[in-house]
């Protein structure tokens, strides 16, 4: 019965698209209630930090301004918390709850593929909420145009590093209350001291390696890198990080989710 | 020609053996259904098939579909095939067409053809009506047709379907029914599984009983009723008094079940069971013909098991 012809099913990029298309179709089928909330929430940040706490931070901070130094760093800081919600609650709502994998993994796709497509999908927020960042920083002039166009780039590398991470987390939740854990003392505590609101430099020497591990540390050096054009060949090393942290929590990721689909 | 080929299949979740041993072939063009109790390893067999769970290793199985093995060749057999998966998991945030668009991209059907054969597939599940309708507002049933069209975007050589009519109501199921038929009549092969008799009896060619991930019986169903179950069967309930009917006064050529709230005797032929029951004078009862239920009782044990 098996035909002299070579299996056929579609190629990898068609499968990796259409997995991608699914999460697209269904976030834009929102597209009042998803898409505007990423242009509010830096507007109300930087209203309140710009207009009250600003003014009685005159220092700056690696040479910018606090207002510049806080701006380049919410770049990212969108992008993360967009990647570990869809990774995290998102991810496991399709996996327990709506059983929509039950039915995508019917198609002519494949485990990878489907986490693969996730990982895509979550990068592509990431640059949609840098964007959105973005779009609100030129609009007050704390960003220059042209240069800051770069910066939606590291927003999908940081979705694309905060998806693997977030899905290999998600392959041990029995639970959903459990990724407040994750939220509370992972995402949170980075946001903190991974040079967003203050330079890691200002940190105890004794722990600024440990900031140094945080992976939105590099996310942040090079977003700012980007934004206002200072690259260093320090820079390479956060990309190599980047680099790195993907290819691992991602084999990870892929590895724990694999055993949980396919049982 | 068989399409599915399955020999000596175990698998194992820890200690319990959910598939021990299996082995059946699905001829071409033909309806197989997989019949058994809640945990019987019907659902787990039916994934291994379209490479959704793997089987055990140790012991030399083998599985092929369409000449492919499910473990290393699942993307060949999955585009061959459409699955209905026991749980109905549309896209609640999209319209039915919207549902079905997105699957359209899973099997690389340009825009145009995705759209024709849409309109195609609603019409067969008597859904065009509903093309622009959120699911949020299709009943049970449509939701369960619609699935069963999206199972059709790629005119599949192989239909799967897990307890395709499970909570359904009985137009829906008969209107089922009609259209896998129709399916098997243009040579879709079928696999479904399902614990209706009744279903089992009215669309598949081919039952195999499972229980405890083992085969108890195999055949056409017409001919697993004939060989396997006396034709009638006199039910006496025994709820309000003992019937004034012991087991001794039972004319040899009747055997007689006794279980703690009924007793039911069973013929080949109906003048027997017709006297008996005369004796019963006021005493409730019930003589009918045997059906598959009666085989699959029989094969598998009134008890119930950990998982019903």
């Amino acid at each position: 019965m098996r035909s002299n012809s070579p299996a056929t099913y579609p190629a990898l990029a068609q499968r990796l698209y259409s997995v991608w298309y699914r999460h697209v179709r269904v976030y834009t089928k929102n597209l009042v209630s998803n898409g505007l909330p990423p242009f509010l929430e830096p507007l109300l940040f930087l209203a309140g930090v710009g207009l009250g706490l600003a003014r009685y931070i005159t220092q700056s901070m690696e040479g910018l301004s606090y207002i510049e130094f806080l701006g380049t760093g919410l770049l990212v800081t969108a992008a993360m918390f967009t990647a570990a919600y869809e990774c995290t609650f998102g991810t496991f709502i399709r996996l327990e709850f709506e059983k929509v994998y039950d039915g995508m993994l019917a198609a002519p796709i494949t485990v990878n593929d489907l986490i693969i497509g996730e990982i895509l999908w979550a990068g592509t927020k990431g640059v949609f909420f840098t964007f959105a960042v973005l779009t609100v920083l030129a609009a007050f002039r704390i960003i220059h145009l042209p240069q800051g166009l770069l910066a939606p780039l590291v927003g999908f590398l940081t979705g694309v590093m905060f998806a693997t991470l977030s899905l290999w987390i998600t392959s041990f939740v029995k639970t959903i209350q459990h990724f407040n854990f994750y939220f509370t003392g992972i995402i949170s505590p980075m946001f903190f001291f991974s040079g967003v609101v203050f330079p890691v430099s200002d940190l105890p020497p004794q722990v600024r390696f440990l900031a140094e591990l945080l992976p939105l540390t590099h996310c942040v050096r090079l977003s700012r890198a980007v934004s206002i054009g200072a690259y260093s060949p320090f820079l390479l090393a956060s990309l190599a990080y980047a680099v790195l942290f993907i290819a691992v929590t991602g084999w990870l990721a892929i590895r724990r989710l694999r055993r949980r689909l396919i049982r | 020609m068989n399409v599915i080929k399955v020999h000596n299949i175990s698998k194992s979740f820890g200690r319990l053996c959910a598939v021990c041993d299996l082995s059946f072939e699905v001829e071409e063009g033909t309806c197989f259904g997989l019949l058994g109790p809640n945990g019987a390893g019907k659902t787990t067999m039916m994934k291994m098939i379209y490479g959704r769970s793997s089987r055990d290793n140790h012991d030399g199985g083998t599985i092929s579909v369409f000449g492919y093995d499910p473990a290393r060749e699942e993307l060949a057999i999955k585009y061959l095939s459409g699955v209905v998966p026991q749980e109905n998991n549309l896209d609640d945030e999209l319209n039915v067409i919207q549902n079905l668009m997105i699957y359209s991209k899973f099997y690389s059907l340009p825009g145009k053809v995705a759209r024709e054969r849409i309109e195609v597939l609603l019409d067969f599940l008597e859904l065009s009506e509903k093309v622009l309708s959120p699911i949020k507002e299709l009943s049970g049933g449509m939701q369960r047709r619609l699935v069963i069209a999206r199972a059709l975007l790629n005119n599949p050589r192989l239909l799967i379907l897990d307890e395709p009519t499970t909570g359904l109501d009985p137009q829906v199921r008969h209107l089922i029914w009609d259209k896998l038929r129709q399916l098997r009549a243009q040579r879709t092969t079928i696999l479904l599984t399902t614990h209706y008799m009744e279903e089992a009896f009215q669309i598949c060619d081919t039952v195999l009983i499972m229980d405890k991930g083992r085969r108890v019986l195999e055949d056409n169903p017409q001919r697993l009723l004939r060989e396997n179950i006396e034709a009638y069967v006199l039910e006496v309930p025994i709820t309000d008094g003992t019937p004034a009917l012991r087991e001794p006064d039972v004319p040899c050529g009747i055997r007689v079940d006794h279980t703690e709230a009924s007793l039911r005797f069973y013929a080949q032929d109906l003048e027997p069971l017709k006297s008996l029951a005369d004796r019963l004078s006021d005493h409730p009862y019930y003589l009918r013909q045997t059906t598959l239920e009666d085989v699959f009782l029989r094969a598998t044990g009134r008890a119930l098991n950990e998982k019903q």
